[in-house]
């Protein structure tokens, strides 16, 4: 595919800036000529693909997310561990030598595997504060993700001082927006425009506002927790955050800063949680 | 004394699949008799084997090793540097035996394990007393000496004086057996927290859906309810006066090799999977946190060893346990799965004298004898054993799953050299028994049935009843001539069917 090195490069760079993560080598340096973009290209995508070390990687997702669901097996049903399983085996021993031939092919299976886990899950699980809580976590890492996306992309225009439709309409496209955006917009990409669609409308199905929405309502079915002062700390977490994205709230100010509280909020909400319904202090409950 | 010997094997040539099977009249074969002729349990499944071809059967071992597989049925062995997640493998012929032979081990089984619960009772709900006096009644009435009882290493002084409710001490019993010529023999009685359950169910489920024609048209015993029968015999052990009893499986975590089999009887039996941090007591009650709270606790299974469970009573630096359990077990305020202290029971010494103990509590002979065994304590044993090193088997006291044992035969004259120096230097921790000829049952390997040396560990359930459902974990020593059938060193394992007649 012939692209711009310069678009190619800003691509890497606004992945390795959304999960915080250095680039194999310490950084990413523009190069003039395609030889060194492609190597490097096969050492990023190995990196940010099958790197053992990286916690952010596909492969160490779905080791984490099996190791994860080894431990829980009992608490979820049986065809979402055969599902998580069996997407783990298939990657065990890749390498990226093994699927850079037709790497695309790999990834849309990889995301196929994904789809049919959240599927299984979906249609297989149990409606109790597992369920709940595996639905807050998944709404509260969208949050979380989408929002160093877009303040990842908002962080590199700053930097080049130019704006890239193209990066924009890579986003619309990896949150299955661009139909959406076309119908309510137009086919020209305007980042503002691209924002606001991805932010704030409650009716896209990974739109910030709708994964709020998303853990409102996981929060609202959960149980509360034995202690009464730490679930109003929760729900008061819950309502700042809820704000933030709240249709009556502009969107228009800074919108870094509001990512960057969305951010935050999210973070400060996963803590008093795990106080409520985890790590509560026994001398505050009554055994019996 | 049965020694196992290589006697020019022969070869068995009337059937396709079994052209180079190799049979030797000194070892008990699971399927053939000594002149080659199929037992007739075993005549549909050898119709079966020979049915099929070279190319089907092979897939029927892969689409068994797969489910494995595929179900992440796992062990997990820790080295130094990381965890390495193992299946264990399994062979797609399964192990057949008559439902005459199992009343047979049944009534064997149950009858020692009455015994070695009685035996319990009687060693720890005394009151300690010196020279004998107040002393067990089976150490006063001298069956069985003092300081073999009371110089175990699993000897649980902190259970002195206590009786276990219904006297149950041992609920859950794995015992290994074996079989020769002579017939059944009890290698060992697993009576803390015995594992493989899991295994004899995965490789019925395994292998019932591999060979779905022979299963349909064999009457086999079914096992897969054995998760209802424990949960029979959890509840009747429940504190007095409990009628609907909170069970929890209690695991040491996921870095526990059988972590798996934790996670799936605790599923069986619809119970908790709890860890010891899930756990607090409180005015001598046992509670499991959960997400909204508190909940009180009434039988644990709990599959943590006694050193780990109670770091108040046992050893202190325990992450795993519950401080205060042990005190809420005493009075009676939770059931413990098994009762602290069994390990004095199945302590390889204290083993040799449980057909004793049979005659002594029941009155009875023995249905199923011990593998004779010497005792380097004694005097005469020991020079027994340094004289004949290069024929027996030699075990420490205290070891488990294959190590650190000598197998004579198989061994170099150093390594019987440097296991003779450590004997001399403390004989109280050895003992020794013949080389058996452990049965052979057909397996599919490398394209060819061929025989391997398998043992055999059924489950036994005791409540205020006792209950055994009727299948096992079937062993199996994979390489060829082995005798180990650890799955820690090679070993495998097989389905085992109790054929209905």
């Amino acid at each position: 595919m012939d692209r711009p090195i310069r678009e190619i490069y800003s691509g890497w760079k606004r992945i390795y800036d959304s999960v915080g993560r250095e680039p194999p080598g310490g950084s990413l340096a523009l190069s003039d000529t395609d030889e060194f973009t492609l190597a490097d290209s096969y050492t990023l995508a190995d990196d940010l693909t099958f790197e053992r070390s990286n916690p952010d990687s596909v492969w160490r997702c779905f080791a984490m997310a099996r190791e994860n669901a080894r431990q829980m097996r009992n608490s979820i049903s049986a065809d979402m561990w055969t599902s998580l399983n069996l997407a783990y085996l298939r990657i065990q021993d890749l390498g990226i030598q093994d699927i850079w031939r037709a790497p695309e092919s790999f990834y849309v299976e990889t995301l196929s595997e994904i789809n049919t886990f959240t599927g299984v899950a979906a249609f297989t699980m149990y409606r109790d504060d597992g369920w709940h809580f595996l639905q807050l976590g998944r709404s509260m890492e969208r949050s979380q993700l989408l929002t160093s996306l877009l303040l990842a992309q908002m962080v590199a225009e700053a930097t080049s001082g130019e704006r890239v439709e193209d990066d924009w309409a890579t986003l619309l496209r990896a949150y299955h927006a661009t139909e959406t955006y076309n119908r309510k917009h137009s086919v020209e990409v305007i980042a503002d425009q691209v924002l606001d669609l991805l932010v704030s409308d409650s009716m896209l199905p990974r739109s910030l506002r709708r994964s709020i929405d998303q853990m409102t309502a996981e929060l609202r079915g959960l149980k509360p927790g034995p202690d009464p002062a730490s679930n109003a700390a929760v729900r008061r977490a819950e309502i700042r955050l809820n704000n933030l994205v709240n249709p009556d709230s502009p969107t228009q100010g800074n919108r870094g800063a509001l990512l960057r509280r969305v951010n935050e909020r999210c973070r400060e909400l996963h803590q008093l949680l795990a106080a409520s319904h985890f790590d509560y202090h026994l001398e505050k409950q009554s055994a019996g | 004394m049965f020694i196992w010997t290589c006697i020019s094997p022969w070869t068995y040539t009337s059937a396709v699949h079994f052209d180079s099977y190799e049979l030797d009249p000194s070892i008990y074969d699971e399927m053939f008799l000594a002149d080659g002729t199929i037992r007739e349990h075993c005549s549909r499944l050898y119709d079966e084997l020979t049915r099929l071809s070279a190319e089907e059967t092979r897939s029927i071992q892969e689409r068994v090793a797969r489910s494995f597989r595929n179900e992440g049925i796992t062990f997990t062995v820790y080295g130094d540097e990381e965890a390495d997640e193992r299946i264990i493998p399994i062979d797609c012929v399964p192990r057949l035996m008559p439902k005459s032979d199992w009343r047979h081990l049944e009534a064997g089984l149950t009858q020692r394990l009455k015994a070695l619960n009685l035996f319990l009772e009687d060693v720890y709900s005394g009151s300690p007393g010196e020279d004998g006096h107040g002393a067990p009644r089976i150490i006063h009435d001298g069956v069985i000496p003092v300081d073999v009882v009371r110089g175990c290493p699993q000897y649980r002084l902190e259970m002195q004086g206590f009786s276990a409710p219904y006297g149950t001490w041992v609920a859950i019993c794995g015992t290994d057996l074996v079989r020769t010529n002579e017939g059944f023999q009890v290698l060992e009685d697993n009576l803390r927290v015995p594992s493989g359950v899991s295994y004899m169910i995965a490789n019925r489920k395994a292998v019932k859906s591999n060979l779905r024609r022979l299963y349909r048209g064999s009457r086999v015993e079914e096992v897969e309810h054995y998760g209802r029968v424990l949960l029979e015999t959890l509840k009747e052990l429940a504190p007095m006066g409990c009628q609907d009893p909170t069970i929890v499986l209690l695991t040491p975590g996921v870095f526990n090799s059988a972590f798996y089999e934790h996670m799936f009887l605790a599923s069986e039996i619809g119970a908790e999977l709890v860890e010891g941090r899930d756990l607090l007591v409180n005015d001598g009650f046992v509670y499991m946190r959960n997400t909204t709270g508190l909940q009180r606790v009434d039988v644990i299974y709990r599959r943590v060893d006694d050193d780990f469970i109670d770091p108040l009573v046992f050893r202190p630096d325990s992450l795993l346990g519950v401080p205060g359990l042990m005190q809420a077990y005493k009075q009676g305020n939770v059931s413990l799965v098994n009762a602290p202290g069994t390990g004095v029971a199945d302590d390889k010494s204290v083993y040799a004298y449980v057909p004793d103990m049979v005659r002594y509590y029941l009155s009875e002979e023995p249905i199923l004898n011990n593998v004779d065994t010497r005792l380097c304590r004694r005097p005469e044993d020991l020079e027994y054993t340094l004289d004949n090193l290069q024929d027996l088997v030699v075990k420490r006291v205290g070891g488990s799953g294959g190590y650190g044992m000598l197998i004579g035969p198989h061994s170099s004259p150093e390594e019987r050299e440097d296991y003779a120096k450590e004997m001399r230097a403390d004989p109280a921790d050895f003992i020794s028994q013949p080389v058996l000829a452990l049965s052979r049952s057909p397996c599919f390997i490398d394209g060819e049935f061929e025989p391997r040396h398998v043992d055999l560990r059924p489950f036994i359930l005791h409540g205020q009843s006792t209950r055994i459902v009727p299948g096992a974990f079937c062993r199996i020593a994979l390489r060829r001539g082995s005798l180990v059938v650890n799955s820690s060193q090679g070993g495998g394992g097989k389905d085992f069917w109790v054929m209905d007649e």
